[in-house]
C-alpha cells in the first residue's frame, strides 16, 4: 500500500550546510519545510570535516604555545599529549553545536525525516532506509543537499587503521609515530600540519608540482617552507602506483623512486558528489559526468523546481559558507525575490594548517593568464608589531591590483594571506575584492594599531603608490 | 475543471496579447475577481475569472499573443481543499532546461517570453513581488564602490546593464557608463497604450489634411450649471464637456456632413451620432470611449452615459465594443487655464470638437444703448476637420450654431 504523501513547500534532501541553511533560511520566510537526513543533522562539516578538523588543530596550536612559554619566562616542564582528551573535547564541541542546529530547526518547525532521500517524477522523495523508511514527502520545490564524501585511489582500499580519509581520521584516539598524507590539498596540508605539530613524522605525497596548488604561489611556498622547517618531507609531482602491508604498517610505492614506510596513511585526494541513489526514474535532473549536480547560478537543476545546493553541485567549490551562500540563492529564488548568484571566482577560502592560508580572488598567475596588467605588493608578517608579540611572525601579505596607466594600484583583484590568524583576517580582503575597490579607495579606510591586519594595511598603502613600512 | 478561455473582446478583434497574470500557479481565485491582462490594438483589459477555484495550469503566459476562444488557463474548480497557500511559489515552473554549468559563474538562461531580458533571476510565471524580472535584473547594485561611481558620475543604476553575476554591475560596468557620460537621457519602453495612440495619430495627421477653426462663445450656461449644483436631478455629476457635447450633438443634426466618415475613397453620412470622448490614461496613451446613439438624449441621460464609461475607463472594464462605432468626437479642456487645443482627428471621423476651459473674464455687452464692460464667462470652442471633405467655412457655422444652442439651452429641465 503506498504511503500517504506529506506536502510541503521545500523538501531538502540531506541535512548538511547547504541543506541546513536552505532549511533556516526558508523557514524564517514562513516557507514548511523538511529535510531528510540518514545521519544527523549538521552533515560532514559539523561532523566529519571542518569543526572536528578545526579542534585538533587547536590542540596542536596550544602544544606550540606551551612549548614555546620559555621565551616568555613561563616554564612548563614534562609537558605531554594524550590525543584521547582532544578528541573528547572535539565530541563535546560537536555536540553541544549539533544540539544547538537541532534546536534551531525544531524552533522553527522544521520537519526532519531520517533516512536516506531520494528525489522521484513529480517533486516526490522517498526515505528509502533509516528510521523512517518509506516516507514520501512531496515538495512544491526539492532542493538536492547530498553533499559529498571522500574520494580514494586505486590500489588503497580504506581500512579505519592503516588507511583512512578525513572520515576515519577524525575519530583516531592515538597518534601515530610515522604518517603518510596523500594529496597536499587545503585538507592535506591541514592534517599534516596537525600531526606533525603533535610529534609525528610526516610525508605529504602530492601529484601537482607543489603543494597549495590552488593558492597563490608565494603563499603557498611559505606554508611548504615553514613545512620543511619543521621536519615534514615533501614530495611533489609523484606517482604512486600501490601500497604493500607490513606488520602494523606498509610502504608506499612511488613510481622511479623508493618506498615510503609509514604507520598511517591519510588519503586526502578530494571529494566526489554523493548522487549514487539520489534520483529515481525520470527526474529530468541532470548529472555530469563527474557524476554531481548540474545547477545555474540560481541553483536551478535541469528540472522544474529541483534546486540544488552544497557540495553536490557541479563546478563550485566545496566549502561549507559556499553551500550557505547557494543555500540563501535557492530560497530566494523559490520565493521570487531577486537573488545574485554567488560569484565563486571571489569566495573566501581558508585553510587551518601553521601557518594558516586565506585567500580570496585572482592569484598573480590566474589574473596575468586572464589577461590583465597587474602590479603586486607584498608584506611580510616579520615587521609586523602584534606578530612579534605574539612570536609568530611567519607568513605574508600579497595583494594583486589591476595596474593604472600611472602605475599604481587600481582595482582590487586578489588578497592572499598565509601566516598568524589569516584566516580570521580575510574579512577586510573579501570585501575590498567583492566590492571592487581600488588599492586607493581600501587604502584610506585605517586599522588598528598593534594588531596584525596592519600588514595588510600596509600593503594596501604600497600598492596606492606610497608605503609607511612597505616600499 | 473549469477552462479560462480569451473572451470576445469586440467583433473585429480577433487576438489579444496576456500582458499579465494577476495571480500565479496555486492560488485561489474567485470568480469575477480579475485574473489576467490583456492587450489588443485598441486597449488594455482586465479579464476576470470565469470560475471559482484554483489556478492549476497557466497556458497562455505573459506576452503570448492567442486568438480569442483559445484557452488560456485552467482552474480547478472541483473544490478540494488545496495545500495552505504559503509564500512557496513555483517559480521554476517555467524555467527552462538548465544548460551545462560553466567553470565561470554562469548566468541564467533567458526567460521564455520576454526575449528582451539579457537574464532572469525568477521565472516569468509567479512574479510574487511586483519587482518584474527586467526591474530584478537591470542594475544590481552589490558593491558600495560601485554605487558610490554611479551617483558622482550621475548615472542612474536603472540604465546601465550589468555585467556581473545575476546581472549585477561590476565596477568596470560603472566606469564605462559613466565614462558615457551621465544619463539623464533614458531609454524608456512606450506603454502599449502610447504605443497605439502614436500609432493613430501618425496615421491621421499623415494621411489627413486637417483645417482648424475656433471662436470664443459665451458661457453664461456655465455659471447656471454652478448655479445647479453641476448634478443632474438623479445626481449624477455633469461636467462642462457634457454640456458642450450635448449641444455639439444637437448641432450635428444641422451640419450633417461633419457626423461622417472618410475611409479610402467613401464619404459615408452617418444618421446616427456615436459621440467619442476623448481621454487621457495616465502614462499610457489616450482612449476614445464612445456614447452610442447620442442623439436625442437629454443632457441627464447623456451625463449617465458618459460617467458610466468613465467608471468603465477607471476600473478597465472598457471592452473593444465601447470603443468602436465614432462618428464625431469632442475634447474636453486638458487643464483648467487652456485656451484651446488643435486635436488629431479620430479616424476615419472628418471632424473633431474641442473646447478650452470655461474662463471667469471681463466681457463687453451690448444690451441697451452703450457698450458695459461686465464680468462673464466665455469658453474657446475649436473644430479640427478634414480638408478633403469640409472647409473652414463651414467649420465655423456649425461652431456658431453650438454656441446658439449652448446660450439658449435650459439647463433647469435638461437636467
Amino acid at each position: 500500500m503506498p504511503a500517504e504523501v506529506q506536502q510541503f513547500d521545500v523538501v531538502v534532501i540531506g541535512g548538511g550546510p547547504g541543506g541546513y541553511a536552505a532549511a533556516l533560511y526558508g523557514a524564517s520566510a514562513g516557507l514548511n519545510i523538511a529535510i531528510v537526513e540518514l545521519d544527523k543533522v549538521g552533515g560532514t562539516c559539523l561532523h566529519r570535516g571542518c569543526v572536528p578538523a578545526k579542534e585538533f588543530l587547536e590542540t596542536a596550536h596550544v602544544r606550540r604555545t606551551v612549548e614555546h612559554s620559555s621565551a616568555f619566562g613561563i616554564a612548563a616542564t614534562g609537558v605531554s599529549v594524550d590525543f584521547a582528551v582532544s578528541q573528547n573535547r572535539k565530541n563535546e564541541i560537536v555536540d553541544r553545536l549539533f544540539k544547538g542546529l537541532s534546536g534551531l530547526l525544531k524552533g522553527r518547525k522544521v520537519t526532519i525525516f531520517s533516512g536516506t532521500g531520494r528525489l522521484d517524477k513529480d517533486l516526490t522523495v522517498t526515505v528509502v532506509d533509516g528510521a523512517d523508511a518509506g516516507v514520501v514527502a512531496r515538495g512544491k520545490n526539492v532542493i538536492l543537499a547530498a553533499g559529498s564524501v571522500p574520494r580514494t585511489i586505486p590500489g588503497f582500499t580504506v581500512d579505519g587503521k592503516l588507511i583512512l580519509t578525513s572520515d576515519e581520521f577524525l575519530d583516531l584516539s592515538a597518534l601515530p609515530e610515522r604518517a603518510t598524507v596523500i594529496g597536499g590539498g587545503a585538507i592535506g596540508c591541514e592534517f599534516a600540519s596537525l600531526l606533525s605539530d603533535m610529534g609525528t613524522q610526516v610525508t605529504i605525497l602530492e601529484g601537482l608540482p607543489s603543494i597549495l596548488a590552488g593558492c597563490d604561489s608565494e603563499v603557498a611556498t611559505v606554508v611548504q617552507r615553514s613545512f620543511k622547517k619543521r621536519g615534514i618531507d615533501i614530495r611533489v609531482g609523484v606517482k604512486i602506483t600501490g601500497h604493500t602491508p607490513k606488520k602494523g604498517t606498509t610502504v608506499i610505492a612511488i613510481e622511479g623512486e623508493g618506498g615510503v614506510e609509514t604507520d598511517l596513511v591519510v588519503m586526502s585526494v578530494g571529494r566526489r558528489a554523493r548522487t549514487e541513489g539520489l534520483l529515481g526514474e525520470g527526474t529530468g535532473v541532470e548529472i555530469n559526468a563527474g557524476g554531481f549536480v548540474v545547477a545555474d547560478g540560481y541553483m536551478r537543476t535541469a528540472a522544474p523546481n529541483v534546486f540544488a545546493v552544497g557540495d553536490v553541485v557541479a563546478g563550485t567549490p566545496q566549502l561549507a559558507h559556499v553551500g550557505f551562500a547557494e543555500a540563501i540563492v535557492a530560497i530566494k529564488t523559490i520565493l521570487g525575490e531577486p537573488a545574485v548568484p554567488v560569484d565563486y571566482d571571489r569566495v573566501p577560502w581558508a585553510i587551518y594548517s601553521n601557518p594558516e592560508v586565506a585567500f580570496c580572488g585572482l592569484t598573480e598567475a590566474a589574473a596575468k593568464e586572464k589577461g590583465y596588467d597587474v602590479v603586486v605588493k607584498k608584506d611580510p608578517f616579520g615587521g609586523n608589531s602584534r606578530a612579534q608579540i605574539i612570536g609568530d611572525t611567519e607568513g605574508v601579505v600579497k595583494i594583486i591590483a589591476e595596474k593604472r596607466a600611472d602605475g599604481s594600484g587600481g582595482q582590487i583583484l586578489g588578497v592572499h594571506m598565509a601566516g598568524p590568524w589569516v584566516t580570521e583576517q580575510l574579512g577586510a580582503g573579501y570585501f575590498a575584492v567583492n566590492w571592487e575597490a581600488t588599492a586607493e579607495e581600501a587604502a584610506a579606510l585605517i586599522q588598528p594599531h598593534p594588531s596584525l591586519s596592519e600588514t595588510f594595511g600596509e600593503t594596501l598603502l604600497a600598492l596606492a603608490g606610497r608605503g609607511l613600512h612597505v616600499g | 475543471m473549469a477552462d479560462v478561455t480569451l473572451p470576445s473582446l469586440g467583433e473585429s478583434v480577433t487576438e489579444g496579447t496576456i500582458t499579465q497574470w494577476f495571480k500565479k500557479v496555486g492560488d485561489v481565485v474567485a470568480r469575477d475577481e480579475p485574473l489576467f491582462e490583456v492587450s489588443t490594438d485598441k486597449v488594455d483589459s482586465e479579464m476576470p475569472s470565469p470560475a471559482a477555484g484554483v489556478l492549476t495550469e497557466i497556458i497562455a503566459g505573459e506576452g503570448d499573443t492567442v486568438q480569442t476562444g483559445s484557452r488560456v488557463a485552467v482552474i480547478d474548480d472541483s473544490g478540494t481543499p488545496v495545500a495552505p497557500s504559503s509564500t512557496a511559489t513555483n517559480v521554476a515552473e517555467a524555467a527552462p532546461a538548465v544548460p551545462e554549468r560553466a567553470e565561470v559563474p554562469p548566468s541564467a538562461p533567458p526567460a521564455p517570453v520576454t526575449p528582451v531580458t539579457p537574464v532572469a533571476p525568477v521565472a516569468p510565471v509567479a512574479p510574487v513581488a511586483p519587482t518584474s524580472e527586467e526591474s530584478s535584473t537591470a542594475g544590481v547594485v552589490v558593491s558600495p564602490v560601485v554605487r558610490r561611481i554611479l551617483n558622482d558620475g550621475g548615472v542612474d543604476a536603472t540604465t546601465v546593464q550589468g555585467s556581473g553575476p545575476g546581472g549585477s554591475i561590476t565596477r568596470r560596468d560603472a566606469e564605462r557608463a559613466v565614462a558615457q557620460g551621465p544619463s539623464e537621457e533614458v531609454v524608456v519602453p512606450l506603454s502599449n497604450g502610447k504605443r497605439r495612440m502614436g500609432q493613430h495619430m501618425s496615421v491621421s495627421s499623415q494621411s489627413t489634411p486637417h483645417g482648424f477653426v475656433a471662436i470664443e462663445v459665451d458661457g453664461g450656461v456655465f455659471a447656471e450649471l454652478d448655479r445647479l449644483g453641476r448634478v443632474t436631478r438623479d445626481g449624477e455629476p455633469i461636467s462642462d464637456e457634457m454640456v458642450v457635447s450635448l449641444a455639439a450633438v444637437r448641432a450635428l443634426a444641422e451640419f450633417e456632413s461633419l457626423n461622417a466618415t472618410y475611409q479610402g475613397d467613401e464619404f459615408v453620412v452617418h444618421r446616427t451620432v456615436n459621440l467619442g470622448v476623448l481621454r487621457s490614461i495616465a502614462d499610457d496613451g489616450m482612449l476614445v470611449p464612445v456614447v452610442h446613439a447620442a442623439a436625442g438624449l437629454t443632457l441627464r441621460a447623456l451625463a449617465r452615459r458618459v460617467n458610466e464609461l468613465d467608471e468603465r475607463l477607471a476600473s478597465r472594464q472598457l471592452t473593444t465594443d465601447d470603443l468602436m462605432g465614432g462618428t464625431f468626437t469632442i475634447a474636453g479642456a486638458p487643464s483648467e487655464h487652456t485656451l484651446w487645443t488643435t486635436p488629431i482627428i479620430i479616424q476615419p471621423e472628418v471632424a473633431i470638437l474641442s473646447m478650452g476651459a470655461v474662463r471667469t473674464v471681463p466681457v463687453v455687452t451690448t444690451r441697451g444703448k452703450t457698450p458695459k464692460l461686465e464680468v462673464g464667462r466665455r469658453v474657446v470652442l475649436g473644430l479640427s476637420f478634414d480638408h478633403r471633405v469640409c472647409e473652414p467655412v463651414g467649420a465655423a457655422h456649425y461652431l456658431e450654431r453650438v454656441a446658439e444652442l449652448l446660450a439658449g439651452m435650459d439647463l433647469e429641465s435638461e437636467r
